[in-house]
């Protein structure tokens, strides 16, 4: 039995850019989105849903959408129960833990818009530090004092450079990955095989 | 202050009805097929041991100790049996339906922090014919409330164990490769296997756990890899239960590593199409919730009846209106003798029961002013 699918990406012009490369790729007919304002986009082969980066794993986990695709950062972030069969590749970046060039006294505060994953890393290093959630422009709060470092995704370090910062510890190497509802997966297995087989890199 | 607490709800008079409608249909066939209903306290003593006790409400008894709101039956019915009865009482069948809390949760689409679970528990037997009239039960049940089209999904967490058992590593790093299993995320797997330095059929056998699911070939498919005794065993087992039960439905998924760890034997899940949630789920748990307690063997399932509700569309059919209003107490006495849905005047004053029956759709207005003026 062949069921459509629905696939929620990261919206915005720069987010979906290679999501939807990929399923073009895959052999998905998806015509140029770019300046539509429109959210959901029901296509020939599938309905496209365009969330917020952290909201992909939410709606792919309540199965609103059946799979989606969105960077490793934000699946760890949501702490989501939902398949994760493949590694999408796409533009190389990392999740690093940032300080001011040279420092070296204790890490009390840490700011970070991945709190979950900031609370992880600093328990699993046995460290005692706070979390401070932040949306952005991490670099300035380290800069400013407010936090000893910041957790942060870099993709060059061009910026942190220029900021008078620097990485001192790559935590994870991220990219983009496909996730699945558990529920969908079974229910249309053909169908989402398909898409695996054809996303493959 | 919130009026209530996140994740709870006030059920309004036409969706109360539809609720407890659809809890006397599936108590129906729970006793049909020979299930007693039984009750367990909500307030339960907190042990660290239960399954769910990380995400459990907990509370203060007056002596300091710590109790915790019920958050699963299979535990609670285990030790209600512990308690009421012996092995020459075996096989017992028994039901229940209620409430459970789970702390944890977020209150999303389809799960609540305050819902309702009905279910049975086979307890004292270990066969497969007593799995297998558990999982037609649940099939029955969702048959009952009008959704015939679900899809049964079997499995075995016994195999992922045997399976990863071979691998020889150490517990923590047998939970990495448990995790990636779970997400059936194959290059974490890989790469975790690499470290390791598992290869060969060793590492062929544990990277094909994420994809053995689907039709009753994966059985099959499956043999294959089944590196020792315990694998082919767990293989066995749903090979024959698998059998036992009516109609080609039924998926299969060897893969499952985590969240249903605790069962010992066939487990299964119950989907319905274009809902993202299982509706249904159970197995067979012959272990015993702490090592102090007696191991009883059973298999039971569980429905969640708020999720079945949102399953079967959400929308509450419309409450029928009361038949009418009466204005004396005689009248009204006659009317409920003979089956109707009576209300009592509230007010002499004919004009008002008339515009509210006429808001109420309530089709007469019968008796006498005269009797209560």
């Amino acid at each position: 039995m062949k069921r459509r699918l629905t696939i929620a990406i990261p919206g915005g012009e720069r987010s979906k850019a290679y999501p939807i490369e990929l399923l073009r790729r895959a052999g998905l007919t998806i015509p140029d989105l770019s300046g539509s304002r429109s959210l959901k986009h029901d296509l020939e082969q599938v309905t496209l849903l365009e969330v917020k980066d952290a909201d992909v794993p939410v709606y792919v986990d309540i199965g609103v959408a059946d799979c989606g695709i969105v960077g490793k950062d934000w699946i760890m972030e949501s702490g989501r129960d939902v398949y994760e069969p493949l590694d999408l590749g796409g533009p190389a970046y990392r999740l690093s833990l940032i300080r001011l060039r040279g420092a070296t006294g204790r890490i009390e505060r840490v700011a970070s818009k991945y709190a979950r994953i900031a609370r992880g890393v600093i328990q699993s290093k046995g460290m005692a530090a706070d979390v401070l959630p932040l949306n952005g422009k991490l670099e300035l709060a380290v800069t400013v004092g407010l936090v000893d470092a910041i957790l942060d995704v870099v993709q060059t370090g061009r910026t942190l450079e220029d900021n008078g910062l620097e990485e001192t510890e790559v935590l994870h190497k991220l990219s983009m990955r496909l996730i699945v509802n558990r529920a969908a997966l079974k229910l249309k297995v053909p169908t989402i095989r398909e898409l695996i087989h054809r996303l493959e890199p | 202050m919130p009026l209530i607490p996140d994740g709870t709800r006030f059920t309004l008079p036409a969706e109360a009805a539809w609720r407890s409608s659809l809890r006397a249909t599936l108590e129906t066939v729970l006793h049909r097929w020979g299930y007693a209903a039984v009750q367990t306290p909500a307030l339960e003593v907190f042990d660290a041991l239960h399954p769910q006790a990380d995400k459990s409400f907990k509370l203060v008894d007056r002596d300091g100790s710590v109790l915790a709101l019920r958050g699963e039956y299979t535990v609670a019915i285990g030790n209600l049996v512990r308690s009421a009865y012996s092995p020459d009482d075996y096989p017992l069948r028994l039901s229940y339906s209620g409430a459970l809390w789970v702390r944890t949760r977020d209150a999303e689409l389809g799960r609540a922090r305050e819902y309702t679970q009905v279910g049975a528990e086979l307890l004292g037997v270990s066969t497969p014919l007593a799995d297998a009239e558990i999982v037609t039960l649940a099939l029955e049940c969702l048959d009952a409330v009008g959704l015939p089209q679900a899809a049964v999904e079997l499995g075995h967490p016994g195999f992922v164990r045997a399976v990863l058992s071979e691998t020889g590593l150490e517990p923590g790093v047998i939970e990495g490769l448990r995790t990636a299993i779970h997400r059936k995320n194959g290059p974490e797997l890989s790469a975790l296997l690499e470290s390791h330095r598992v290869t060969g059929e060793k590492r062929d056998a544990v990277m094909k756990l994420i994809d053995l699911y689907g039709s009753s070939d994966v059985l099959l498919e499956a043999e294959q890899y089944a590196l020792n005794d315990a694998a082919r065993a767990a293989l066995e087992e749903l090979r024959v239960v698998a059998a036992l039960l009516p109609g080609e439905r039924f998926l299969f998924d060897l893969g499952i590593a985590r969240r249903l760890d605790y069962y010992t034997g066939v487990i299964f899940q119950a989907y319905t199409p274009d809902f993202g949630q299982p509706i249904c789920g159970g197995g067979r748990y012959d272990g015993a919730p702490s090592p102090t307690l007696e191991p009883i063997p059973a298999a039971g399932f569980a429905l969640g009846l708020e999720r079945l509700m949102t399953a079967l569309g959400g929308e509450s059919p419309v409450l029928s209106a009361v038949d009418a209003i009466a204005l004396d107490a005689a009248t009204a006495k006659d009317l409920r003798q003979r089956g109707q849905r009576v209300i009592m005047a509230w007010t002499t004053d004919r004009a008002t029961l008339e515009r509210y029956a006429a808001q109420h759709g309530i089709a007469r207005i019968l008796g006498s002013l005269e009797v209560i003026a």
